[in-house]
This record gives C-alpha cells, structure tokens and sequence, in this order.
C-alpha cells in the first residue's frame, strides 16, 4: 500500500515549518491547476485533463474525474482538485486512500460495489482483450468471495478486508517528508 | 523684431545641438557597428570579447539570485527553485507488470497469481495522479523555467519589488538590452539579409559550375555569419571531427528556426523545408539560386514518395552538401527530444546526428509558435542578453541489418539525447496540437488483461 503514495518533493526546510511547507505546495498546485484550466474558466472539465498525454492512456481517467467532482456538477473547481490530490498524499492516511479506491468502483456513489459497477470498471481496463463472459466469470467469483454478508455486493469494510490491508503498528509509520 | 528673432534661436538652438550631435552620434554607431560586427563577419574573423561578456552578466545574475534569497528569507519563505523541489517526487518508470507485482506482494501475496485483485486499480490511481500533478509532456511546450533570475522579465516568474538596487539593475538592462543592443543586432541584421540575397543571386548567375560552388559557399557562410552575429550568438562546436560530409543528411533536435542558422554557421548544408511568401520566400528563392536547397510548395509537402524522392536523389549526388533535417517536425523547449519522424530513417543514407543545448540563462531560444509569431520571436531573441549553445556532432550512424526505420530513430534520438543532455521521450510533439491515439490506451489495457489472465493463457484467448 505504501507505494501508491504520492510523495511531495524536497523543499530543505527545518522541521518546524511544517506550515508554510504546505502553504507551499499548495501554491504550486495552483500555478498547476490554472496551468491545466486551457480556457481560464477557474474548473477543469474533461477536456483540460484529456490535454495531457500521458493521461490519454489511462484506462481509469475519467473514473478519477468523477471522483473528484464531489458536488457533481461535471467540472472540477479549485477546492475539489486540492481535497482530491490530498487523498493521495503521503500525509494523508490508509483510510482515505482506500475510499479513494472504493470509489472508482462505486460508480453511482450509492456506497457500494455492484455486479454491473465492478464489471464496468474492470471492462474499462481490460478493453477487447478479454471476452465479455471471462470477464463476468471473474467478476462473480471476486464478488461471492469478497462478499461476507451474503448481499450481493461489496461494502467497503469488505472492500478494505479484500484489498490484504490490515491496519498497520503505529511503530513502522512513515516519514512524511522525503 | 528682434525680440521675436531672439527667441527663434533660443528654439532652435537645442534643436541644431540635437542634430550635429545626433550626426556625430549616428556617424560614431555606423562606424562601430561596421567596423566590430560586419567587416568581422564578412571575412569570418573572431572578435573575442564575448568570453568577458558572458563572465560579467554569470555574476551579475549570481548577485541577483542572492539579493532575491536574502530577501525570500526576510520573509520566512523559500525562494522557488524549479528543478530542486518539483511539486511531487516521481517513481522511476517501470512497467505495468512491475508495478501491480509491487503492489501485490505489499498486500502480503508472494507471487503474481493470474486473478483479479480489487486493489490493483491503485496503480492507475497513482499514475493518473502524479500525470495530474506534474505530467512529463506538456512541460516541452512551453519555455524551460530557469533557477536564476536573469534580469529579463519574460524569464521572472516570482516577480515583486526586491530592493531598490535590483530595480535599478533591472532599468540599466531593459536600457541596454531595447537602447544599444537591440538597434546594433537590427542594423547587422538587415544588412546581413540584404548582401546575402544580394551576393546570392549574383552568384547564381556564374556559369562555371566549379567557381559558382565555391563562390556560393562563401557568401552562405558569410550569411550566416551575420545572422548569428546579429543576435550575439556565442556558439561552441565541439567533435568537430564527425561533421557531415556530402553522402548522408545530418540530423538534430529542434528548439527553435534559429536551429538551422547555428548549424550551418560552421558547414555548408542543404536545407529541406515548405516554400513560404514574404520576405522568407525571397530569401529562400534567392538561396536556391546558388545552391540546391529543397524547397517545396505546400501541396507537395504532402506527397511522401516525392519528397523521399528528391531526397534520394539528393543524397546520391557526391557533389552537393548533405541535407538537414529535424525529425521531430516542430520546436520542443530543449528540455528533451521527442518523438523523431521515420521518413527520413528510410532512405538508407548515412545520418549524422547532430545535438544542440542552448544555454537558457542569456537569453530563451525556444519558438512557442502558439504564443508568438516569427517576427515577435525575433525580436525577443534580438534583445536578450546572448544566444550561448552547444553543438555536439557525434559519430556517424547507419541503420543495421534487421532494425526497421523506426527502430534506428529512436536509436539515434536515444545517442543525441544522450550526448545534449537532454529527456529521451517517446511522445510525438505533434501532440501539442493533436490527441494522443486510441492505440497506446489500448496497450494498457492489454497489458493488464495479460496481467489478469496470466501470460500463457493469454495466448490461448481468442
């Protein structure tokens, strides 16, 4: 799990400014957002994001726009881009990275993983490659095994107890700054 | 009466001071940009003042760095420094495959089972996000961000009132660079353009093909020349023993239409490229006068055989100068080479790479033809401080048995990103105007359906 923290770079600073490090970096995800936001309308929609190349190539992207648009509204303001990155962040804890995860399958946000949610992500990743009744094969059987209380879908405590992460010992806690 | 006269020649007496010493002014410059700048560049001879040029403005600009930390640290902050703090610490590329095992074996399984696992959607996450953050393609578009002010304001990206010392700095440049340098540059510049098209064509005119060759080399260097005497462009050739010679084309990375001039200010090339109108199409027409350039008309340009043609036909002739080309197809900003267009790896001639890195600190040279037009770029390449760059000519290369063009691209990209210092990218920079293709979306859900199913079952799938 820890790998897929994103970690902020060095800034040289003493340990007492923890403040004004962070006040940092949020600037510069600000010369960052208005960077992306191509027409200056102050949100990002799907388009300023599909600039990037490197996003193009990314099964998952527009499941990771949804999930930042917390108010729905299809555009990403300034607020939601912070609180989205942030979940990533090394500072931020095991619980919110999980429910950042959880989400790309709920996708109506109802709470929890149905059949259909999880077979359309997954044909989100896997494309043509694999045949549509493979892939419902392999979403059933993730299904009866993570499903503990028999409903038909997966909670997120069944979530976190599938994904392999127990809670770790506070005594092997990671340095948050690199 | 006389009272009036009295005043007339109190008016016009600063006015007839203006003129004779504007007289002397204007005889003073003519003769100092004549006798320093052209008359050198003509006959080719060094003037050596610019070691010492570039030594003082190194420590003014170190000087202004330092006014700028002190400052910074009055205030309790950190002055911004791009590339020793960027906004997030990025994993090293490694594949798909690395990646999910990694993660896995984190979760505590031992080895890659062929299964669907719910949690390797963090891999994507993570991906898509440090992309967000800090993406390593669209940076190339724009211009490289420096670490040290250098006193020019297109470069000041923390700009606020420091101290009264650096606004005074900043003055006595602004005054140097629009008041002295700019005019000199503009002057050398226009007479350069002018005896180059002048000289050219007659030139073309020579009937013996021999003393017209020679002739032709001449004046096109002296061309040149002028031209990078005309933006005070400090360039150091390094390898000079690799130059090309006139069986091949001779490749480089593209920054800026500077790119050309900085080559062919030290070897006589060819040059391959879409015939425009205006000034440019005058002096291109009056180029190919003297010399075989390869000018096309724009709906030639689309004709892929016919230019490989000409090329071909090009290259076989031992006589005329190898050709120059810039695969990428458009200026990136010198912080990386991308994507090299196969086209001109399939004619099975030698390449010569050729690597140029400019020096930011003196002066941008990359073109953002989004944000300016040719002459506006002109203008500010006329009135930085220096156009400081390095050409590297490295060894030359031919395509080996079973490498298809493509492959032998990207090697050569590979050896010029190598020896220029510059980021080895696969990305096409066509892509600051086109989307990416569906095909590399395609090749990640591929490699994680392989992932999914486990390799050997992959092949069976239909």
């Amino acid at each position: 799990m820890t790998r897929c923290w994103l970690r902020p770079g060095r800034t040289d600073m003493e340990s007492g400014q923890k403040n004004a490090e962070e006040g940092g970096e949020i600037r510069r995800l600000g010369k960052r957002f208005r960077k992306l936001d191509l027409d200056g309308s102050g949100s990002l929609r799907v388009d300023d994001f599909m600039s990037l190349p490197e996003l193009q190539q990314n099964p998952l992207v527009r499941r990771i726009i949804d999930i930042f648009d917390t108010d729905g509204n299809g555009e990403i303001d300034f607020i939601e881009f912070i609180r989205g990155v942030s979940q990533f962040s090394i500072r931020g804890n095991q619980q919110q990275k999980l429910n950042f995860a959880f989400r790309v399958y709920d996708v109506d946000k109802d709470g929890f993983i149905s059949n259909g949610e999880l077979f359309q992500v997954l044909k989100a990743m896997v494309g043509s490659n694999l045949q549509d009744a493979a892939l419902q094969q392999a979403v059933d059987k993730t299904i009866l095994s993570a499903d503990r209380d028999g409903d038909g879908r997966i909670s997120f405590h069944e979530f976190c107890t599938v994904s392999g992460s127990a809670p770790e010992p506070a005594a092997s806690a990671e340095p948050t700054v690199l | 009466v006389s009272f009036y006269t009295k005043i007339m020649s109190w008016l016009t007496l600063p006015v007839d001071l203006l003129s004779k010493y504007l007289g002397l002014f204007t005889d003073v410059w003519l003769t100092l940009v004549f006798g320093f700048l052209i008359v050198p560049a003509v006959f080719g001879v060094p003037f050596g003042i610019h070691k010492y040029y570039i030594k003082i403005l190194l420590s003014i600009f170190e000087w202004t760095t330092l006014q700028m930390e002190l400052k910074a640290k009055e205030k309790n902050n950190q002055l911004y420094k791009h590339y020793t703090s960027g906004i997030i610490v990025k994993v090293p590329d490694s594949t798909l495959k690395q990646e999910i095992q990694d993660l896995r074996c984190s979760a505590g399984c031992l080895s890659l089972d062929p299964r669907l696992e719910l949690a390797d959607v963090f891999v994507f996450c993570r991906k898509a996000l440090e992309n967000i953050i800090d993406d390593d393609v669209t940076k190339r578009f724009s211009a490289q961000k420096l670490e040290n002010w250098n006193l020019l304001t297109r470069s000041n990206h923390n700009f606020r009132y420091i101290n009264l010392q650096l606004l005074a700095l900043w003055i006595l440049g602004v005054l140097i660079r629009y008041g002295v340098l700019l005019p000199f540059r503009v002057t050398v510049a226009v007479t350069g353009i002018f005896l180059f098209v002048v000289l050219s064509t007659v030139v073309g005119l020579i009937p013996c093909t021999k003393l017209r060759t020679y002739l032709s080399d001449k004046v096109h260097l002296m061309g040149y020349r002028l031209c990078v005497r005309s933006l005070t462009g400090i360039i150091t050739y390094h390898n000079r023993e690799n130059k090309p010679k006139n069986d091949g084309i001779c490749v480089a990375n593209h920054t800026t239409p500077i790119d050309g001039i900085v080559l062919a200010n030290d070897h006589c090339y060819s040059l391959v490229g879409q015939l425009h109108g205006g000034l440019l199409g005058l002096i291109q027409r009056a180029m190919v006068k003297s010399s075989p350039h390869m000018w096309f008309e724009r709906a030639e340009v689309k004709d892929r055989r016919l230019v490989a043609k000409r090329l071909r036909d090009h290259v076989a002739d031992e006589n005329k100068h190898p050709v120059l080309i810039f695969p990428e197809g458009t200026c990136v900003n010198n912080t990386s080479v991308m994507m090299f267009r196969k086209g001109s790896f399939e004619i099975g001639c030698t390449v010569y790479p050729a690597a140029i890195k400019y020096d930011p600190r003196f002066g941008d040279a990359f073109w953002n033809s989004s944000k300016f037009g040719l002459v506006g770029y002109l203008l500010r390449m006329m009135s930085s401080w220096a156009i400081v760059c390095s050409v590297w000519y490295l060894p030359p290369m031919n395509r080996k048995e079973g490498e298809d063009a493509m492959q032998f691209a990207n090697r050569v990209k590979a050896a010029i990103a190598a020896q220029g210092g510059l980021v080895d990218l696969i990305w096409d920079a066509g892509l600051k105007r086109t989307k990416v293709k569906d095909t590399f979306k395609e090749e990640q859900q591929q490699l994680y359906s392989k992932i999914l199913l486990g390799d050997h079952e992959y092949q069976n799938h239909p």
